[in-house]
């Protein structure tokens, strides 16, 4: 069963065409790493699968749920409330972590469960706990996220992420804002993800993490995708000279 | 001795006048502050530029004049007497004093507000987003807590101005403490009046600092 479906999107910002008809199917427990140069697109792509940015055309699909179809060649979205039930469906943790200054650890994890989920706070609690507790990181649950190293305010972007059992979670360059020392526990922590056989979409510039933990790799470049396949065939032997050239450099 | 005692009670009834007109002009300025604020930022032009009309109105035309117009505007204007409007014991020029400090205060706190928002990264509306949050809620639990403490220095600036801006309301003849200092001392041909109100005045920003201080110490943890 497919968790995510993307189907000829397009997507345009003034008269600048960064999406061409991109089309990407991830199954249930798939891993997919997506690369490319920056200005490719991937992370248009990534925040059009994820309701952040609108496309002008083509169909998104995730767990089950239409988020956009097209009609006379225009995209329509589907409406608030069948919205709202979309983005229960899935988590994204970004770049810059983007976690609440003003609330707590405890409070970034629980408070969509229980504002937008309306989960009482005992259970909201109890989910946090068994999160933190998987990122090693339930004395941190009263801190506040500028109290934390980088890596530290990672995990909780994931948790907060996990929080709701989304059926596919999204990262944009998780690692990107890190050094290469906190990279390596985040990408664990992605690593173990992967072996409960979580769902994931992970834009990244991290080629080895990428052969080793993805299950396939696309290589975007130009708005199309150039190139996909097997992980591990992706990066040992490029087809195409664009890949080639892209992956010399790493 | 009797005399100073005679002061302080006379200048204690025009005090409380000025506090009221303090705490009345916060209560209303500050929700039309964050109106304004978002009449500012609105994505429709008409009201984006009817805001922006207003604020420059507001804030390029001396208060004094203002007040002068939301007095005696109605009549004038309109030949709506409000005059002899009394609620209880407050009359009109009370009522005017009050609204027009308010819009006053409204646009440059809508200002300040405005500057607090637009401070806000983009990810943390995007954050929001994707968990669910809906807009109104995005709004009072992600933004607004944080922008209160970005703007609380400049709100602080903005309050400690309006303790001493109730001294205009004197123009419609609103009996605040300067106006019974000014008259205290004109009988008695004393500046001591003057200069006791001169303390009042000061003695009520030492309070605001100390509250605006411990307010903004409280929300200190967090960066």
């Amino acid at each position: 069963m497919s968790v995510l479906e993307m189907k000829n999107i397009h997507k345009s910002f003034g008269s600048l065409e960064v999406l061409k008809g991109i089309d990407l199917t991830v199954e249930k427990g798939e891993v997919v790493a997506v690369i490319g140069p920056s200005g490719g697109g991937k992370s248009t792509l990534l925040r059009c699968a994820t309701t952040l940015e609108t496309i002008d055309k083509g169909e998104i699909i995730i767990g089950g749920d239409i988020l956009v179809t097209t009609k006379d060649d225009k995209a329509v979205y589907c409406d608030k409330k069948m919205l709202q039930e979309v983005r229960s469906k899935f988590g994204l943790v970004f770049q810059g972590f983007n976690l609440f200054p003003h609330f707590s650890v405890r409070r970034n994890i629980t408070e969509a469960l229980i504002h937008v989920h309306k989960k009482s706070k005992e259970d909201a609690d109890q989910i946090c706990d068994q999160l933190l507790t998987k990122m090693g990181m339930l004395d941190k649950a009263d801190s506040y996220p500028c109290n934390l190293s980088g890596g530290q305010q990672q995990r909780v972007g994931i948790a907060r992420a996990l929080a709701t059992n989304p059926d596919i979670i999204f990262f944009d360059e998780p690692t990107s804002a890190l050094d290469p020392e906190l990279t390596a526990g985040i990408l664990k922590v992605i690593r173990d993800l992967a072996e409960e056989k979580m769902t994931m979409v992970i834009v990244t510039h991290e080629m080895s993490f990428a052969r080793d933990v993805a299950d396939r790799i696309i290589f975007m470049d130009g708005g199309v995708i150039v190139e996909q396949g097997h992980a591990k065939d992706i990066i040992n032997n490029p087809k195409s000279e664009r890949t080639k050239s892209f992956l010399a450099g790493y | 001795m009797d005399k100073l005692i005679s002061i302080l009670t006379q200048l204690g009834s025009g005090f409380l006048t000025s506090i009221a007109l303090f705490f009345l002009t916060l209560i209303f300025s500050i929700p039309l502050g964050l109106l304004v604020a978002k009449g500012r930022m609105s994505k429709n032009i008409v009201i984006s530029s009817l805001v922006r009309f207003y604020i420059s109105v507001m804030r390029g035309t001396p208060l004094m004049l203002q007040l002068l117009l939301v007095y005696f505007g109605p009549y004038y204007l309109f030949n709506i007497n409000l005059r002899n409007l009394k609620l209880g014991p407050i009359d009109y020029r009370n009522i005017a004093a009050v609204i027009g400090f308010s819009l006053n205060y409204a646009a440059y706190f809508g200002e300040i507000f405005r500057s607090g928002i637009q401070s806000m990264s983009k990810g943390q509306y995007e954050a929001a987003t994707v968990l669910g949050f809906s807009k109104t809620q995005t709004y009072f639990r992600i933004i607004l807590p944080q922008v209160v403490k970005r703007v609380l220095p400049a709100v602080t600036n903005e309050i400690i101005t309006l303790v001493k801006d109730t001294s205009l309301a004197q123009a419609i003849s609103v009996i605040e403490m300067f106006t019974v200092a000014k008259q205290i001392s004109a009988a008695q041909a004393s500046v001591i009046p003057l200069f006791v109100a001169g303390v009042f005045y000061y003695v009520f920003n030492g309070l605001v600092e100390i509250v605006m201080n411990r307010i903004e110490k409280k929300m200190n943890y967090y960066q």
